[in-house]
């Protein structure tokens, strides 16, 4: 099979990581503008204050916290759906999970900034953590927020460690391969890896665990973010669906984020021959399912409110479904059901790379305007409608939500040119485990032959 | 010795001329925000005067509710904080400690009322009204949620002086600004452990109501309100 | 430290040296666990020394775990108590909120054994220079012995090469 050639994945793999065109300068120049503009709008609301953004009483969370919710749900790409592809031992998945687990990581540190970012005083966000600390006092285990720093601080520990332990044979192989600073730094990042049977070993058992264990983690990130609203008293927060409906959320935006990913990885790196269309049509498949239970859920959550017709939770319900949110509310319908599954279910456009590649644009946007629409509507029609209030966001926040995609797209870009985008070593191991398989009887077959017996040595000799 | 602090607010006798609005301001230290920031719904009043209309015109009828907060006994807001900056102090107040606040505005949405206000700005005054502040209450810097305090610095002082005469704390000692400032004498402030205060006897009306009382909260505002 | 070691292009013919090693060791004087393996990926479908392997990782990250839950549920109660401050008419250690941190850190517990026992167990890291070649990240399987005999040596190489080796070289290091 000639596809199935080591050398050359070698050779395609490690191909990105010395050869930069310039195309890469210019598009790391324009994303690092947008960051550093962000920053300037950030270092801006330190400066003047939280009131150079839209947030107004009621609605005290805005652009920031569904950027939160978003990203945070975005890192539900890697970690899980690579878990779980290795425990259910997917052989599609070995090209697919390094750049998926990519994604959680970087997603998990820029989520991870925004309840700093929209903190009234966010020099002092150190005072969430627990520390012996002079003011004698400790946080207040009973608060959401608390469970939020416990799980992200958890997930992010967990899945940097899920991305760094198979890597470190492929660091162990650009060491060989390497030269000048590059070979510095992947000595030192492989730790002195030489690929012992019982090296091999730890690291398989290791990556067993770590998924059995990431798993319930992943689920439970998400499940407390849902809790920072589901927590508080206010009209369609108070409800027990939150917790599934962002889990799956969160996987049907990642699942859309990671396609993206895969397309643009095998566009720039020219990885034609290991992201195939084979790989679109199964994630495109997915990403149907997740669209289907996403609706589901949306369904659930709707018509029971409208069901119970309680009078706080219907003020919010007419907001978006007759109110000021109705066309962003049936656009995100149409970004998140109607577009991939118009798409999506036919096999014709699963096969083309631009088929789930404009689904995943769509969802990926469908899906930001989704936790817009949760956390802003209960908001502004918050009970008493006497502080009913209205919100619309400023350029500051504008500003610092594209510095967020841009970082993204800028930290991924950076990544890809220090680490091999495709695990090595579990390419070449699935190729082992092809061929073993196709042709069982090949090593019986060779051994008499090869070995003539007068070679062995007698026993106890 | 265990008080429950609580008030009582007779709807039925308020005018609404908002001088319990204006009392809180001067008493409290309360920031105005300016007109182009109170249009964007940065106000900021510990207490507001909702305006209701019953019915079509021509036959109006206009009702006013003097909202606060509701010092809730099972207050939402206090759970939801990271920092202990909104906790229950001993004599059962919804209290905001202003140092620990470190602005997650959490409190602000998981209050039913949205009587927390947030300080989007460092508040300003002009001159002389810089000269007017209350010595006796800090002023907020900007980052931090407040709220009412039923002028918890007025309590500590009338419980200041009870202890050091050696007598105990007599009902309608004191007041907080509202109370004292209300022409119709439409409020009223006092122990509601107390059996005999005037607060607890009112509370007891079958005319008193609750605000929001199905969201669970437990306040201890209580309304009065004769249902024609 | 020095070895002997032969470089093999596929998995068959170093699974032949492997079982030919073993079977000589004490005619040629080393023991078992002197016999080194280096490969660019894991070949436990071959009789390379995979089977052998046994490790207590899952038990020791339930154990991980564990102490990660009691620490959790040490540091919530703990601290709340420290300081009580009553909220929203709670308990002062309530059990929900409680459980969450103590899930949290039971899950932390054990993802920080896993990577502090792998990398203990699987001796890493280490800069000490081990038996090594660059040709293994081109695919080549490392099979070898460490520290022989220098007496058995050109019998070593001569085995080595017997089994399939394409090449047979010595390491040296210190």
């Amino acid at each position: 099979m000639p596809a199935h050639s080591p050398e050359q994945l070698n050779e395609d793999v490690l191909r990105p990581l010395v050869h930069t065109t310039w195309r890469f300068y210019l598009t790391a120049g324009i994303l690092g503008s947008i960051v550093l503009a962000a920053l300037a709008a950030f270092i801006y609301q330190v400066y003047s204050g939280l009131g150079v953004s839209g947030l107004d009483r009621p609605v005290f969370w805005g652009f920031y916290i569904t950027n939160f919710v978003f990203w945070i749900g975005i890192s539900h790409a890697g970690t899980l759906i690579s878990a779980i592809l290795r425990l259910t031992n997917a052989p599609w998945r070995r090209p697919v999970t390094r750049c998926a687990e990519a994604i959680t990581v970087f997603a998990l540190v820029i989520g991870g900034m925004f309840p700093i970012i929209h903190l009234g005083r966010p020099y002092l966000f150190f005072w969430l953590f627990p520390y012996p600390s002079e003011r004698g006092i400790w946080p207040n285990f009973h608060s959401p927020l608390l469970w939020d720093a416990f799980a992200i601080s958890t997930y992010l520990t967990g899945s940097s460690i899920f991305l760094f332990l198979p890597t470190i044979p492929d660091f162990a192989l650009l060491r060989d391969k390497a030269s000048g600073w590059r070979r510095k730094l992947y000595r030192a990042l492989s730790l002195g890896w030489t690929g012992t049977p019982r090296q091999w070993h730890r690291l398989e058992m290791a990556m067993r665990i770590m998924a059995v264990v990431i798993l319930p983690v992943a689920v439970s990130v998400h499940t407390i973010v849902s809790w920072d609203f589901a927590m508080a008293p206010v009209p369609m927060w108070h409800s027990t669906v939150f917790g599934p409906y962002f889990v799956a959320g969160a996987i049907f935006s990642g699942i859309a984020a990671l396609i993206i990913a895969m397309a643009f990885l095998r566009k720039a790196f020219h990885l034609e021959q290991y992201l195939t269309p084979f790989h679109f049509d199964k994630l495109g498949k997915l990403l149907l399912l997740m669209s289907l239970v996403w609706a589901y859920f949306i369904i659930a959550e709707r018509l029971t409110v409208w069901y119970g017709n309680e009078s706080p939770e219907m003020a919010v319900y007419w907001s978006t479904q007759q109110g000021r949110f109705t066309h962003l509310f049936w656009f995100m319908v149409f970004c998140n059901l109607v577009i991939p599954f118009a798409i999506l279910s036919i096999k014709h456009f699963r096969f083309s790379i631009a088929g789930p590649v404009i689904a995943s644009t769509t969802v990926v946007i469908g899906m930001w305007i989704e936790r817009f629409l949760i956390i802003v509507p209960p908001l502004e029609r918050k009970y008493l409608p006497y502080s009913w209030g209205t919100y619309h966001p400023t350029w500051v926040e504008i500003t610092i939500t594209a510095g967020t995609f841009a970082a993204m797209a800028l930290l991924y870009m950076i990544f890809s040119k220090l680490v091999p985008i495709i695990s090595v070593w579990e390419m070449k191991l699935g190729w082992q485990q092809e061929a073993e398989a196709s042709r069982p009887v090949a090593s019986e077959a060779q051994l008499p032959h090869m070995i003539p017996g007068a070679d062995l040595p007698a026993p106890g000799n | 010795m265990a008080r429950q602090w609580g008030m009582v607010i007779d709807l039925d006798r308020c005018t609404g001329c908002e001088a319990c609005v204006v009392a809180c301001h001067a008493e409290n230290n309360i920031a105005t925000v300016g007109e182009d920031q109170a249009a964007r719904g940065r106000a900021m009043h510990w207490i507001r005067v909702e305006r209701y209309w019953e019915g079509n015109f021509p036959e109006v009828r206009v009702t006013y509710r003097p909202v606060l907060c509701q010092q809730c006994g099972d207050a939402p807001c206090e759970s939801v904080c990271p920092t202990y900056a909104s906790y229950h102090n001993p004599e059962g107040l919804n209290a905001q400690i202003y140092n620990r606040c470190i602005g997650t505005r959490y409190c602000g949405n998981a209050c039913p009322y949205n009587v927390r206000f947030f300080n989007f700005f460092n508040p300003v005054w002009d001159k002389p009204l810089n000269l007017q502040l209350n010595p006796d209450v800090s002023v907020r810097s900007v980052g931090i949620m407040e709220k009412c305090t039923f002028c918890i610095q007025r309590i500590k002082v009338a419980e200041f002086r009870a202890q050091a005469e050696k007598r105990p704390l007599k009902d309608e000692e004191f007041n907080p600004a509202c109370v004292q400032s209300c022409p119709p004498t439409a409020m009223v402030f006092g122990d509601l452990d107390n059996p005999q205060s005037e607060v607890s006897r009112l509370a007891r009306s079958n005319r008193a109501t609750r605000l929001l009382e199905e969201v669970g909260t437990a306040p201890n505002v209580i309304y009065l309100r004769s249902v024609s | 430290m020095k070895a002997i070691y032969g470089l093999y292009s596929d998995p068959h013919s170093a699974e032949r040296a492997m079982h030919r090693l073993r079977s000589s060791c004490s005619a040629l004087g080393f023991e078992v666990r002197n016999i080194c393996l280096a490969t660019s990926e894991p070949l436990d479908e071959f009789d390379l020394g995979w089977k052998e392997q046994k490790t207590a990782m899952p038990w020791l990250a339930a154990l991980g775990g564990l102490i990660g839950g009691t620490s959790g549920y040490l540091l919530v109660s703990l601290t709340q108590r420290a300081y009580p401050l009553p909220t929203g008419n709670m308990p002062i250690v309530a059990l929900w909120p409680t459980g969450v941190i103590v899930y949290e850190l039971t899950m932390l517990g054990a993802i920080l054994t896993t990577f502090i026992s792998l990398l203990a167990s699987a001796r890493l890291p280490r800069w000490r220079k081990d038996v090594y070649d660059p040709a293994v990240a081109e695919g080549k399987i490392l099979v070898g012995v460490i520290n022989p005999r220098e007496a058995a040596h050109d019998d070593l190489a001569k085995m080595l090469l017997d089994a399939g080796a394409e090449q047979v070289k010595e390491f040296a290091s210190r």
